[in-house]
C-alpha cells in the first residue's frame, strides 16, 4: 500500500499513526498520503530511540515533503552526529533543499550546526550567494552570513567587498548595507578596548562616509544610504553642520519645490534644529514634510516641530 | 484548528469604496470555526507543527471579537494540555517535541481562557514545570533557545518573560526564591545588543532591523520594566521614526523592513510596537484600517497578507489585534505586549 510499508528495510516497524487528541482520530486515521505514512514511521523510530542509517532516508523524505516540521530536523540532525556521517554530503543535499525551499528557516539552524562540526566555512559563502542571487533579502541566509563571519573570523577576507557588489546591484538593499556596518563596526563591538570602526579609525570613517554619499547621488530617494550615513555622523558624534553642504545640494529650502529626497530634507530639519537661530527654518522644513514630501507622517513632522521650542509657524 | 489557507481570497468586492468598508466580524468568526473541520486536506497535516499557535490566533480573533464562546473551552483545555509534556514544555500537537514557541502559545491560551486552575488539577506543578522548562532554555549569554536543539532567537527570549510573567514566575514576582528562576538582566543586556545604528533592533546583534524582532525586544524590555528607562524620550523618537516610515503612502499598510511587501501582520508588529512606545499617532490610523479592510474576504470571511492572496489563520488574527489596536468599533481592546 505504501512506500515504507511495502519496503522490507522497514517490515520491522509497527508505524504510529497520529494521535490528535481529538474526539475524532478516524479523520486523521482515513487520511492515507504518502506524508502520514512516513510521519507514522517517524513515530515509531523515535519512539524506539533508533540511530541508523535508514533514519536519514526517512527524514530527508519527510522534509522534502514538509521542511518545516522541526521535530523532524532535530531528529536528524542527531542522527547525523550519532552515526558519524559524512557532514559534505549533508551540505550537498541541504544545498539542494535550500534552494527548492528558499522560506524555510530550520534549514539554516541545521547547516549551521553541520558546519560548527565541520570546522570549516569552505564553499559556504559561495552558496550563500548563491541564494542571493534568488532573494538578496533573505533574512535568515542574512544571519547564517554574519554567523559565518564570526564563527570563522572573516572580517577582513572578502566582506566589504561583498558587499560593495550587492549594494551596486541593488542600492536600495537594506540587508546588504546592515550587513556592511556589522563588518565594519561589528568586530570592534566584541573586542573590549580595541578602535575602530567608523569610530575609532578616521580612514574608515571617511571611506564610509564616501561610500554612503557616492550611494545618494546615484539615488537620492533611499533610506537605507541616508540612514547609513545618519548612523555613522551620530555614532562618531560628528557635529550634524559638516553634512550640511552635502545635504543641501538633495533639499534645499531655497527651492521648495525642488527637494529631490524627503530623507535629506528630514536630515536638514535636523541641522537647522541643532543651528543656533535656525528654528524657524527648521520648521519649514519639516512643514514641508508634512505637506508635500511625507504627508502619510504628519503627525510625526508635527511632533518634530513641537520639540523645536518655535511658535506654531504660518503653515 | 487548522493553519489551511484559504479557501477564499482577500480583496473588497469590486465597485466598494473605502470609506464603505466593514468588519465582517460574523464571517470571520465563522471561517475560525469551520477551521477544525478541514482534517481531509492535505494542507492541514502539513500544517501540525504550528496547531497550538493556530488556536491561540484563532480564539485571540474571537475574543477580541467577542465570541469567545465560538470555540468550547473544555474542548481547548484539553487539547492545549494534550500537548504538555512531562518535562513541562508544550509540543505544536500531541506528540511534537516540546519547543519555547508552543510553550508561549499554551501559557497564553490557558492564560485566555483562566485555565491554570484545570491545569494544577491534572498535571501536580503544572505551573512550576512549566516554569521550571523555559528557565532551563536559559543560555549563558542570557539568550533563549527554543528547544534542545540550541536555536537562540529574541523571539524566544520574549517568549521566555511572557510565559513566566503570565505564570508568575518572574523573578521579581518572586522575590523570596533563591536563587532566581532566569536571569532577567543578562537576558535584557543581550536585548540591548541587538539594537542596531538606525534604532530597530533583530533577530541577533548585528543582524538587520525588522519589525517583528522589534516587538519581541520592546515587549521583552517592557516586561521587566526596562522600556521607558532604555530608550528615553530620543530613543523613542528615534524608533518611533523608524516604524512610522513602515507605512506606505500608496496602500496605506505597513511592511517589515525597508524597500519590502506591505503585509497585514505587521499592522500588528509595528502597530504594538508603536503603542508600546506611545508614538501609534505618528501613522495615519485611517489609511491602515483601510488596508486592513481591503485584506478580508467579504463572503467568506478570513484575511489575507495582502489583497488577492489567500486569507489564513495567522493573518486574520494579526488584522483583528491591529484594528483593535487603531481602536476599530466592535473590536475589543488588546494588550500590545
Ligand atoms: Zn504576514
Amino acid at each position: 500500500m505504501g512506500r515504507y510499508s511495502d519496503d522490507p528495510a522497514w517490515a520491522d516497524i509497527i508505524p504510529l499513526p497520529t494521535d490528535e487528541g481529538g474526539p475524532n482520530p478516524l479523520a486523521a486515521i482515513a487520511y492515507d498520503d504518502e506524508y502520514a505514512e512516513a510521519m507514522s514511521y517517524l513515530r515509531a523510530v523515535m519512539a524506539a530511540n533508533e540511530f541508523s542509517p535508514r533514519i536519514l532516508d526517512l527524514t530527508e523524505d519527510l522534509i522534502d515533503m514538509n521542511p518545516a516540521h522541526y521535530t523532524v530536523w532535530l531528529y536528524r540532525a542527531q542522527c547525523l552526529f550519532a552515526l558519524k556521517s559524512d557532514l559534505h554530503a549533508e551540505l550537498a543535499w541541504l544545498n539542494a533543499t535550500a534552494l527548492e525551499h528558499q522560506k524555510n528557516y530550520q534549514i539554516w539552524h541545521h547547516r549551521m550546526l553541520v558546519v560548527d562540526v565541520l570546522d570549516s566555512c569552505e564553499g559556504e559563502r559561495e552558496f550563500v550567494s548563491r541564494m542571493f542571487e534568488l532573494d538578496a533579502k533573505n533574512y535568515h541566509v542574512w544571519s547564517y552570513r554574519q554567523w559565518l563571519v564570526r564563527r570563522f573570523g572573516l572580517w577582513e577576507q572578502g566582506e566589504l567587498e561583498f558587499t560593495r557588489d550587492l549594494i551596486e546591484k541593488d542600492v536600495r538593499n537594506n540587508s546588504a548595507w546592515n550587513h556592511r556596518w556589522y563588518v565594519v563596526n561589528g568586530r570592534e563591538e566584541r573586542e573590549e578596548g580595541e578602535a575602530g570602526g567608523v569610530v575609532g579609525d578616521a580612514a574608515v570613517r571617511e571611506r564610509e562616509m564616501e561610500f554612503a554619499m557616492q550611494a545618494i547621488e546615484k539615488a537620492p530617494q533611499n533610506q537605507s544610504s541616508w540612514g547609513y550615513l545618519r548612523g555613522i555622523v551620530r555614532k562618531a558624534g560628528l557635529p550634524l553642520q559638516g553634512c550640511k553642504a552635502f545635504v543641501q545640494r538633495f533639499a534645499s529650502l531655497e527651492q521648495p519645490d525642488e527637494v529631490r529626497s524627503s530623507y535629506a530634507l528630514d536630515f536638514m530639519a535636523e541641522i537647522l534644529a541643532e543651528e543656533k537661530g535656525s528654528e524657524q527654518q527648521a520648521a519649514l522644513a519639516l512643514d514641508m514634510l508634512a505637506q508635500k514630501y511625507d504627508p502619510v507622517r504628519r503627525n510625526y513632522w508635527e511632533y518634530r516641530k513641537g520639540l523645536l521650542g518655535v511658535d506654531a509657524v504660518a503653515a | 484548528m487548522s493553519l489551511v489557507a484559504g479557501p477564499g481570497r482577500g480583496g473588497a468586492l469590486d465597485g466598494q469604496l473605502p470609506d464603505e468598508l466593514q468588519l465582517v466580524a460574523e464571517k470571520h468568526v465563522a471561517y475560525i470555526q469551520k477551521l477544525d473541520t478541514r482534517r481531509d486536506e492535505l494542507e492541514y497535516h502539513l500544517t501540525e507543527h504550528l496547531r497550538l499557535s493556530g488556536i491561540y490566533w484563532g480564539l485571540t480573533a474571537l475574543h477580541l471579537l467577542h465570541r469567545a464562546d465560538a470555540l468550547p473551552r473544555d474542548g481547548v483545555l484539553d487539547f492545549v494540555l494534550s500537548c504538555l509534556h512531562e518535562n513541562g514544555g508544550f509540543g505544536a500537537a500531541p506528540g511534537h517535541d516540546p519547543h519555547m514557541l508552543y510553550t508561549i502559545s499554551g501559557v497564553q491560551i490557558l492564560a485566555m481562557v483562566d485555565g491554570f486552575d484545570e491545569l494544577e488539577k491534572r498535571v501536580t506543578d503544572g505551573k512550576r514545570k512549566i516554569a521550571d522548562f523555559v528557565a532551563s532554555l536559559q543560555q549563558v549569554n542570557g539568550t533563549f533557545a527554543g528547544d534542545e536543539w540550541g536555536e537562540t532567537d529574541t523571539r524566544f527570549l520574549y517568549g521566555a518573560l511572557n510565559v513566566l510573567s503570565l505564570l508568575g514566575y518572574l523573578p521579581h514576582q518572586r522575590p523570596n526564591e533563591e536563587p532566581a528562576l532566569i536571569d532577567v538582566k543578562a537576558a535584557i543586556a543581550h536585548i540591548k545588543a541587538c539594537q542596531n545604528f538606525d534604532g530597530g533592533f533583530g533577530v541577533a546583534p548585528g543582524a538587520e532591523s525588522h519589525s517583528g524582532q522589534i516587538f519581541t525586544c520592546l515587549a521583552a524590555l517592557s516586561i521587566a520594566g526596562e522600556l521607558d528607562s532604555y530608550l528615553g524620550e530620543e530613543g523613542k523618537d528615534r524608533l518611533g521614526a523608524w516604524l512610522s516610515e513602515r507605512q506606505l503612502d500608496d496602500s496605506g499598510g505597513l511592511n517589515g523592513r525597508p524597500m519590502k511587501l506591505v503585509d497585514v501582520c505587521y499592522s500588528w508588529w509595528v502597530g504594538s510596537s508603536l503603542a508600546m512606545i506611545e508614538r501609534l499617532h505618528w501613522i495615519d490610523k485611517k489609511k491602515l484600517a483601510t488596508f486592513i479592510l481591503q485584506c478580508q474576504d467579504p463572503v467568506e470571511g478570513g484575511v489575507a497578507d495582502r489583497p488577492g492572496d489567500m486569507v489564513d489563520v495567522f493573518h486574520t488574527h494579526f488584522a483583528i489585534a491591529g484594528l483593535s489596536l487603531l481602536g476599530y468599533p466592535g473590536v475589543g481592546e488588546v494588550d500590545a505586549t
